[in-house]
């Protein structure tokens, strides 16, 4: 509009000139009021944009960020309470305990509720608990947006930017390195041998570690959706450019290593290697063995031999790890086993042989026990009674009348 | 959201008013000539009320109708998917397939455009969407370079309508919403149009032949699917953002 206005303006303003200095027709009068009004119009434009927040001398804080100022504070205010009862707290359990109000930690406190507050309820969890109010209560989240209410993400709409930007850095990354590869190609040049990525000793974070790293709650797809992106990228010839990216989203599989580790043998006196496995454990047995290497098939169970168990099954238990290695003969067997029945005691001996017997034994025959499933920890409880019945699974006797 | 319906209708006059203008500008040999004099004349006024000026930001000189033709515009869908509503756009059928008339698209783009820059230019939140996992990386990327937003994957229910909810706290919500394509998948539109329509958020929509263009404020008829065309359009809205950004700049400048 402005446009067609401002032509004739111009072609009128000589005109208007002209006649202005005699300063008598009326009409041309109004032509010339009309031709200010425009002027000031352009003037007031700043007035125009009363909406617009970033023009006005102060700056007006957008309703968003109107409504999460406020509840921080309310959240501020709450903890400051929550934060001056728990020192009040701790001063009562100290006084109560006899000790000195100022010197009192944290752990004392743990201390003394255990104390004060007994607990037999299984799961630590749901016992009585007094922590720092900070331990207690969710973190606020900070603000996602500016004054203005305007998102830090670009992806903020989705509702889960971080894992978002995550697969968006990933596409990203996949296309650099089909660009990269394109011009190896092209320049006709040769890969570099030695960039090779190993991931043999990592895996992919799990659902749970990627959730607590991005810390947003994804679902099964989209787990399963980053796992297929990230596989993706890993997958091409260049990946290794990339290592940083890629080894952010993998972990160690240190903590499996670590189990797997066969103890060296430790010698006595008469210089004979022996091997103690403490803690063997089946049903409500529990017991240590020691293998003696070199030995003569000596097994010794509480001082007895192998008649300490009545029944054959239980012998047999006992001396299958022996017969499968091949090493009945050529070790001896120490062991001390408490608490159970025969057949509780006999599996805990027998996988407690096993365990110890990886220290004398090749790699094949190792995998071979794996397999045998002699290195496999029974956990099986008894199963609870149930009331009504008279066992865990038995059931009274079925009467039609 | 500040007052777009205000701001919308604005600029309906004003584009009424420049229409002739900007359509004798689609095509190359036009543009050309018209360039210099139209260059002369705008330096008049230092700054005029850019909603009172038909084309402020000079979008129409951003593309051409062959830039249109090269990045295969004018390639619609096949004879039977079209819907009723897109007949007015077409400029016929050739071996079955539709094709556009890049005159007309060219009118409705340059109106698009012209309204990106007036809410980049007024400090408004602009979101892309486009539900094609084809170009998605493309639309995200092209909103992270203009500094805006994008939602190229799911629609959850109730972003809009819900979003006190959805985000935790109240939420400015955009101000305008782009659509690369206005399809969820080839036989439902993206949920997001109806949302917008409902929340009032003026939408800019590339409708192909097979989209319902109805609920959306700036359609514009056109290729929804082929890459290049994705890319043109991803250009050209961008550089209108860019260029309204830039004048916001200018002028918060000036106003301190």
């Amino acid at each position: 509009m402005s446009h067609v206005i401002k032509t004739s303006l111009k072609q009128i303003t000589p005109i208007t000139r002209y006649f202005y200095s005699c300063g008598k027709n009326p009409n041309l009068h109004n032509i010339r009021f009309y031709s200010n009004k425009v002027t000031t119009a352009h003037d007031d434009i700043y007035k125009n944009f009363t909406d617009w927040e970033t023009l006005n001398k102060k700056k007006k804080i957008s309703k968003p960020m109107r409504a999460y100022l406020e509840r921080a504070k309310e959240h501020d205010e709450f903890m400051k309470k929550q934060q001056f009862e728990y020192n009040i707290g701790k001063r009562h359990l100290a006084n109560m305990m006899g000790e000195d109000p100022e010197t009192f930690t944290q752990k004392d406190v743990d201390r003394a509720i255990e104390y004060l507050f007994p607990s037999g309820i299984y799961d630590p969890a749901a016992r009585p608990l007094m922590k720092p109010p900070e331990e207690v209560f969710p973190a606020r989240k900070a603000a996602e947006f500016d004054e203005a209410g305007r998102p830090h993400h670009f992806l903020f709409y989705t509702g889960k930017p971080n894992f978002f930007k995550l697969l968006y850095d990933a596409a990203e990354n996949i296309q650099l390195l089909q660009q990269f590869e394109d011009k190896v190609i092209r320049k006709k040049a040769t890969p570099d041998p030695n960039g090779k990525l190993d991931l043999n000793a990592t895996l992919w974070l799990t659902k749970d570690q990627l959730e607590q790293l991005l810390v947003e709650k994804l679902n099964d797809l989209e787990y399963d959706n980053f796992k297929l992106v990230m596989e993706r990228l890993a997958s091409l010839p260049y990946s290794y450019r990339i290592k940083d990216f890629i080894e952010k989203y993998r972990k160690s599989l240190s903590s499996q290593k670590f189990a797997l580790e066969i103890p060296k043998p430790s010698y006595d006196d008469q210089g004979r290697a022996f091997v103690t496995t403490y803690e063997c454990l089946r049903k409500k047995a529990r017991g240590n063995v020691t293998i003696h290497s070199p030995g003569t098939g000596l097994i010794t169970i509480n001082g007895k031999d192998l008649t300490y168990f009545e029944d054959t099954q239980s012998r047999e238990q006992v001396i299958f790890p022996l017969i499968f290695t091949g090493l009945e003969h050529k070790v001896d067997v120490e062991c001390n086993i408490e608490g159970g029945g025969p057949s509780g005691q006999a599996g805990a001996i027998r996988w407690g042989i096993a365990w110890g017997l990886r220290s004398f034994v090749d790699k094949s025959m190792l995998e071979a026990m794996q397999v045998a499933g002699l290195l496999t920890r029974d956990h099986r409880r008894r199963e609870r009674k149930k009331p009504g019945q008279p066992g865990a699974r038995k059931k009274p006797t079925w009467k039609r009348r | 959201m500040f007052s777009s319906a205000n701001l919308l209708l604005i600029l309906g006059n004003s584009i009424k008013n420049s229409g002739l203008y900007l359509r004798t500008n689609s095509t190359v040999a036009q543009t050309v000539t018209q360039k210099e004099p139209e260059n002369t004349q705008e330096t008049v006024p230092k700054r005029n009320n850019p909603l009172k000026h038909p084309d402020y930001f000079r979008v129409h000189n951003l593309f051409t109708v062959k830039d249109l033709f090269d990045a295969r515009v004018h390639f619609g869908h096949k004879e039977g998917s079209l819907d009723e509503y897109m007949t007015p756009y077409l400029y016929g059928s050739r071996l079955g397939h539709l094709i556009f008339d890049l005159d007309i698209t060219a009118d409705y783009l340059r109106k698009a455009l012209n309204f990106t820059a007036h809410i980049a230019y007024r400090g408004g939140i602009i979101c892309f969407f486009n539900r094609n996992a084809l170009n998605a990386h493309l639309v995200e990327k092209t909103a992270q370079e203009c500094g805006e937003y994008a939602h190229t994957r799911f629609w959850r229910g109730g972003i809009f309508t819900n979003a006190d909810h959805q985000f935790g706290a109240i939420t400015r919500l955009p101000d305008l919403c782009i659509f690369l394509n206005t399809q969820n998948n080839i036989l439902s539109q993206h949920t997001a149009v109806r949302d917008s329509a409902k929340m009032l958020i003026p939408t800019i929509g590339i409708v192909d032949t097979n989209c319902n263009p109805n609920l959306v404020t700036y359609p514009v008829p056109g290729n929804d699917d082929t890459p290049c065309a994705i890319e043109l359009y991803c250009k050209l809205f961008k550089a209108a953002i860019l260029r309204g950004k830039e004048e916001r700049m200018k002028l918060l400048q000036e106003s301190e």
